[in-house]
C-alpha cells in the first residue's frame, strides 16, 4: 500500500514537472489519491498525504507540495488549514493570483484565521493592481461581519425566540411573576441573536459572489465578447464580485466600481460549487 | 592599415669584441609596419639608432635589397633628455625611413643594415616578410578589420585627409554611431614630419552633450613614429578623453586648437605655428526601446557586475555588520544607479555611503561603485538579506540584461549578558510583523454545508413561537365568544320546562293516573320556576317568606296569592288524595299556566 502510494506521488510529481507552463496559471496535476487506489484508506491517508505535502513544501519542493494539496482538495476535504498552505505554496511559487483565492477561501472557511489574514495581506502587498479611488467600506465592513459566529448566533435565534413565545404564552395563560420578565429577557436576546445573525448572513451573501483573479492578466471587456472594446486590465490576485454570467463570460465588479466582463476561466469563485449549499 | 612590428626586430648587436662600454652606448633597432605585403605595394622600414648625446653621428649603411625596390629614403634626428635615479641622459635618435616594394610574390628578406658607430660596426638582423599576390591581397583588404585594430590604429584611413602636410592637428574617435551612455574614445594627435620641441595654448572642445572623463593627458611630448600611407610621421598624442553621450541625435564636437614650437631656443630657431584640428560629428544613438525593462535606468548602460558583501556573517544580536553592494565593469561609473536594499525584516538599515573608483584599461573606462551600509540585526536567529537585481544595457552586445546578486544569510546569536551593543540601540530581539506565516502541520476539517438560516426547518421553526402563541390567543378569544351563562341560561329556559312539567301533569291525565303524582308535577312545574326564573328556592321557605319574596320582586299580590293558592291545593291533594276530578285538575292546570305568564311577563322580573 505504501509503495503504491509513494509511486503515485513519484508520478504525479514527475507528470507535473514536465508538464509546459502555458501563460494562464495552471494548477498541477492532482495526485491520485489513496482512497482511489483503495477506498479504505480513509482519514488515515489525507493525513499522511497532508504530512507529505507539508514536508515537500518545508523541503522547497513546491510544485509536489502543490499537487498533494490539489489532490486533497479533489477529495472533497475542506480545511482551513489546507486551503492556508496550499495558498502559501502558490505564493511561494509566484502565483498570486491561486495562492489569494486559497487564502480567501481559507478564510471563508474560518474567518477568524489569523494566518490565512496574514498571508492574504503578504499577497496582497505584491499585487500588480492598485485601485484607484477604492471604496474601503465594504472590506472594512466585510472584515466586521465575517468574524460574527452566524451558526450559533442562528441556533441561539431560533431557542431564546421559541422560549421568549413559550414564556409569553404561559403568561397569557396563566399569570405568574417571573414569567413576563423572562420572557421579555428572551425577546432581548433573540434581537441580539438576529443582528449577529443578520450580520453573519449578509457577509456570507457577499462571499458568495466574491471571486479572484487568476489570470496573470485578464482585459475587461465592454461586453461579452472577444470582439468587445477593452476598458481596463485587470492581474492576477485582485478581488472582484461576479454580477452577471454570460456564455463563457463574467461581468465583474471591483471594489472601486470598476465593471467589465473577463473571460469566465479568468477568475474562481472564492466559494467553490458545493460549498454552502450552493449546486455543485 | 594596421601596424605590424616586423618578426625580426633586433636590438643590439655587436659585431666587433668593442667591450661592454661601446655597446651601451648605441642601440640599434629596425622594424616594419607590417609583416605581409602586396606585390604591387610598399613596405615601410624604420631603422631607429640611438647614442649618447654628443658623441659623434651614426653612419647608416642600407643593405643591397635583392627582394624588394627601394622607392623612397629619409632620415631625421632627435635629442631627447631622461632623468634616472637621478642622472640625467641626453641621447640622439636617428630615424631612417625606408619605403620598399616587393620584386616578387613569396617570403622576401630585408638584409641586416649596417651601423658604424666610433669605429665599429653594428648590424640589424634580417627581416622575412610575405609577399602576397595581388589578388589575394585585394581579399584581405576586403576582410573587416578586428576590434584591436580598429582600436589600434587612431588613423586608419586618415592618408587621403592628412595629403602631404608636414604638421597637423587630428582628432580622432572611435565610435561615431554611439549608443546613448556608450563611451566614444576622442583622441588629439599631433602629426608632424619635422621636429617639434613643444605645444603652446591647447584648447580642447567642451564636449556640450557628453559626459566626459580624462583618460590620457601626457605632460610631455612623447613620439610615436608612425607610417600614414607611406609617409612616416611623429605622432604626439595630446589628449585621450571618454565620451559619453547623453542624449540621441547628431552632436558635434568642436575642433581643438593648439600652436606648436619647433627649433630649441638659443641654439637653433624657435618658431610657431598654430594648427586646428576638424570638427567632428557623432550621430549618437538612442537606446532600443523592444525589450527595455520598466525598471531600467538611462544611466546603467555598459558591462557590468554586481555583488554583494556582508562582514562578519556570524553576528550577536545588536552588532553592526557592514553590507557592501559593488558594481563593477565598464561604462560610466558616475552615472550609474544601483538598487537600494530595502526594508529587512529584523534588520535596521543606516545611511549609506558610496564610494566611486574609476580606472583605463586597454583605452577603455573602467570603474567601480560600492555602496557600503551599516545593518544592524534587531532579532536573533538566520537573517536572510535579499537579491538585488539591476537592469543595464550592453553596448557590445546590444541587448538589456538583468544583473542581480546572491542573497546573503546573517546568522544572529543572542548577545552574551554584559556585551554592551556598539550601537544607541540596546542588543534587544526585537520580532517585527509581517511575512509569509509558516504552514500548519494538523488537519482539521470544516463544515461546508449551508447556514442555519439556509436550512428547510430554520424559517418554520422561528415562525412557530408566534404561531402558537396566536393560536392561543385566537382560541381564548373564541371560547369567550361562545361561552353562556348557565343561570342565564336556566333563566330563559324556566318557562320552557315548567311548561313540559305542566304538559307531562296532563299527560298524566290523559293517561288516568290523575292521582298524587299529577299534583306534585304541577308543583314542581310551579317551583322549578321560581327556583330558575326567579331565583326563588320554594321548598325552604314558608308561605309568608315566599309571598314575600315575590312581593318583593314586583310580581302583583293577586298572581301572588293565586301562586300560593295553587302550590296549597298541590300539596293538600298530594297528602289527602280524595276523588279524582278531572275538570278541577285541568282548571288546575289552566291557572298554573296562567300565573307563569304573570310570572314571566317582563319588567316584572327584578332578579
Amino acid at each position: 500500500m505504501r509503495r503504491i502510494f509513494l509511486a503515485s506521488l513519484l508520478a504525479a510529481s514527475t507528470a507535473a514537472a514536465q508538464r509546459p507552463d502555458p501563460g494562464a496559471p495552471q494548477r498541477p496535476d492532482a495526485l491520485r489519491f489513496p482512497a482511489d487506489i483503495d477506498p479504505g484508506a480513509g482519514r488515515k491517508a489525507s493525513s499522511a498525504l497532508f504530512d507529505g505535502a507539508n514536508a515537500a513544501y518545508l523541503s522547497g519542493d513546491l510544485p509536489r507540495a502543490a499537487s498533494s494539496y490539489e489532490a486533497l482538495l479533489q477529495e472533497g476535504i475542506a480545511s482551513a488549514e489546507l486551503e492556508t498552505n496550499l495558498g502559501a505554496t502558490y505564493l511561494r511559487e509566484g502565483k498570486r493570483g491561486l495562492a489569494a483565492l486559497h487564502l480567501e477561501r481559507a478564510l471563508f472557511l474560518d474567518p477568524g484565521d489569523e494566518d490565512a489574514r496574514a498571508d492574504l495581506a503578504e499577497t496582497r502587498r505584491a499585487a500588480v493592481d492598485r485601485l484607484e479611488g477604492e471604496t474601503e467600506s465594504r472590506e472594512v465592513l466585510s472584515r466586521v461581519l465575517s468574524p460574527l459566529p452566524g451558526q450559533a448566533a442562528a441556533i441561539l435565534l431560533i431557542v431564546a425566540w421559541t422560549a421568549a413565545w413559550g414564556l409569553f404564552a404561559a403568561h397569557l395563560l396563566r399569570p405568574a411573576r417571573l414569567l413576563l420578565p423572562l420572557s421579555l429577557a428572551a425577546f432581548a436576546l433573540s434581537l441580539v441573536a438576529a443582528v449577529v445573525t443578520a450580520g453573519a448572513a449578509t457577509w456570507h451573501s457577499v462571499a458568495l459572489r466574491r471571486a479572484v483573479v487568476v489570470a496573470p492578466a485578464t482585459p475587461a471587456r465592454e461586453g461579452p465578447s472577444e470582439r468587445t472594446a477593452t476598458h481596463f486590465e485587470v492581474h492576477e490576485g485582485t478581488a472582484v464580485r461576479i454580477e452577471d454570467e454570460e456564455a463563457g463570460f463574467r461581468r465583474i465588479k471591483l471594489a472601486n466600481g470598476l465593471v467589465g466582463w473577463v473571460p469566465a476561466a479568468a477568475v474562481e469563485l472564492v466559494v467553490p460549487p458545493g460549498w454552502a449549499g450552493q449546486n455543485g | 592599415m594596421s601596424r605590424r612590428i616586423g618578426s625580426a626586430a633586433l636590438l643590439l648587436v655587436a659585431l666587433v669584441a668593442g667591450g661592454a662600454r661601446a655597446a651601451d652606448d648605441i642601440q640599434v633597432h629596425a622594424s616594419t609596419d607590417a609583416d605581409e605585403v602586396a606585390v604591387d605595394g610598399t613596405l615601410n622600414l624604420q631603422i631607429l639608432v640611438t647614442v649618447a648625446s654628443g658623441s659623434q653621428g651614426a653612419d647608416v649603411q642600407l643593405p643591397d635589397f635583392k627582394d624588394f625596390d627601394l622607392v623612397g629614403r629619409s632620415q631625421s634626428e632627435q635629442t631627447t633628455i631622461e632623468f634616472s635615479n637621478g642622472a640625467q641622459s641626453i641621447h640622439r635618435r636617428i630615424v631612417t625611413n625606408v619605403a620598399l616594394t616587393p620584386k616578387h610574390e613569396g617570403s622576401a628578406t630585408i638584409e641586416p643594415a649596417r651601423v658604424t658607430y666610433r669605429g665599429r660596426s653594428y648590424q640589424t638582423q634580417p627581416i622575412t616578410v610575405r609577399v602576397l599576390g595581388a589578388a589575394q591581397a585585394q581579399r584581405r583588404r576586403g576582410a573587416q578589420p578586428s576590434a584591436r585594430d580598429t582600436e589600434e590604429d587612431p588613423f586608419r584611413g586618415m592618408g587621403s585627409q592628412i595629403g602631404t602636410r608636414d604638421l597637423l592637428l587630428r582628432a580622432t574617435i572611435d565610435n561615431d554611431a554611439p549608443y546613448v551612455g556608450q563611451q566614444v574614445t576622442y583622441s588629439l594627435y599631433l602629426l608632424a614630419r619635422g621636429g617639434v620641441s613643444g605645444i603652446d595654448k591647447l584648447q580642447v572642445p567642451k564636449f556640450d552633450g557628453f559626459w566626459s572623463e580624462a583618460l590620457e593627458e601626457p605632460q610631455q611630448l612623447i613620439n610615436e613614429p608612425r607610417i600614414i600611407d607611406g609617409i612616416p610621421y611623429s605622432s604626439f598624442l595630446l589628449r585621450k578623453r571618454a565620451l559619453f553621450p547623453l542624449r540621441p541625435g547628431k552632436v558635434e564636437i568642436d575642433p581643438a586648437e593648439v600652436d606648436v614650437l619647433s627649433g630649441f631656443g638659443m641654439l637653433f630657431s624657435r618658431s610657431s605655428a598654430h594648427r586646428v584640428a576638424q570638427a567632428i560629428t557623432i550621430d549618437v544613438q538612442p537606446l532600443p526601446t523592444a525589450g527595455r525593462p520598466t525598471a531600467f535606468d538611462l544611466g546603467n548602460v555598459g558591462n557590468w557586475t554586481l555583488s554583494t558583501a556582508v562582514e562578519p556573517l556570524t553576528v550577536s544580536v545588536g552588532q553592526p555588520v557592514t553590507f557592501k553592494l559593488v558594481a563593477q565593469g565598464r561604462g560610466n561609473v558616475r552615472d550609474l544607479r544601483l538598487p537600494r536594499l530595502g526594508q529587512v525584516p529584523g534588520l535596521r538599515a543606516y545611511d549609506a555611503t558610496t564610494t566611486d573608483k574609476k580606472s583605463v584599461e586597454k583605452g577603455q573606462l573602467m570603474g567601480t561603485r560600492t555602496i557600503e551600509q551599516l545593518l544592524v540585526p534587531e532579532r536573533t536567529g538566520d537573517l536572510e538579506i535579499p537579491s538585488l537585481s539591476m537592469d543595464i544595457f550592453d553596448p557590445a552586445q546590444k541587448a538589456y540584461r538583468t544583473i542581480r546578486t546572491e542573497p546573503v544569510r546573517l546568522l544572529v546569536h543572542a548577545a552574551e549578558p554584559g556585551t554592551a551593543a556598539t550601537v544607541a540601540q540596546p542588543a534587544q530581539n526585537l520580532l517585527a510583523a509581517g511575512g509569509l506565516r509558516p504552514i500548519r502541520l494538523r488537519l482539521r476539517a470544516a463544515a461546508i454545508g449551508a447556514p442555519p438560516w439556509g436550512q428547510v426547518w430554520f424559517w418554520p421553526a422561528l415562525a412557530a413561537g408566534p404561531f402558537a402563541v396566536a393560536i392561543l390567543v385566537a382560541s381564548g378569544r373564541a371560547r369567550r365568544m361562545f361561552w353562556k351563562d348557565p343561570r342565564e341560561l336556566r333563566m330563559r329556559r324556566a318557562r320552557t320546562a315548567a311548561q313540559a312539567r305542566l304538559r307531562g301533569a296532563e299527560a298524566m291525565l290523559a293517561e288516568k293516573r290523575p292521582g298524587p303524582e299529577f299534583y306534585a308535577e304541577v308543583a314542581r312545574g310551579l317551583t322549578g320556576y321560581l327556583a330558575d326564573k326567579q331565583g326563588i328556592v320554594a321548598a325552604g321557605l314558608t308561605r309568608e317568606e315566599l309571598a314575600s319574596a315575590l312581593l318583593a320582586r314586583g310580581h302583583p299580590s293577586a298572581t301572588v296569592r293565586a301562586l300560593l293558592g295553587v302550590l296549597d291545593h298541590c300539596d293538600e291533594r298530594r297528602f289527602a288524595p280524595g276523588a279524582p276530578d278531572e275538570r278541577a285538575q285541568r282548571t288546575l292546570l289552566a291557572d298554573a299556566d296562567r300565573i307563569l305568564g304573570e310570572l314571566d311577563r317582563p319588567g316584572k322580573d327584578a332578579a
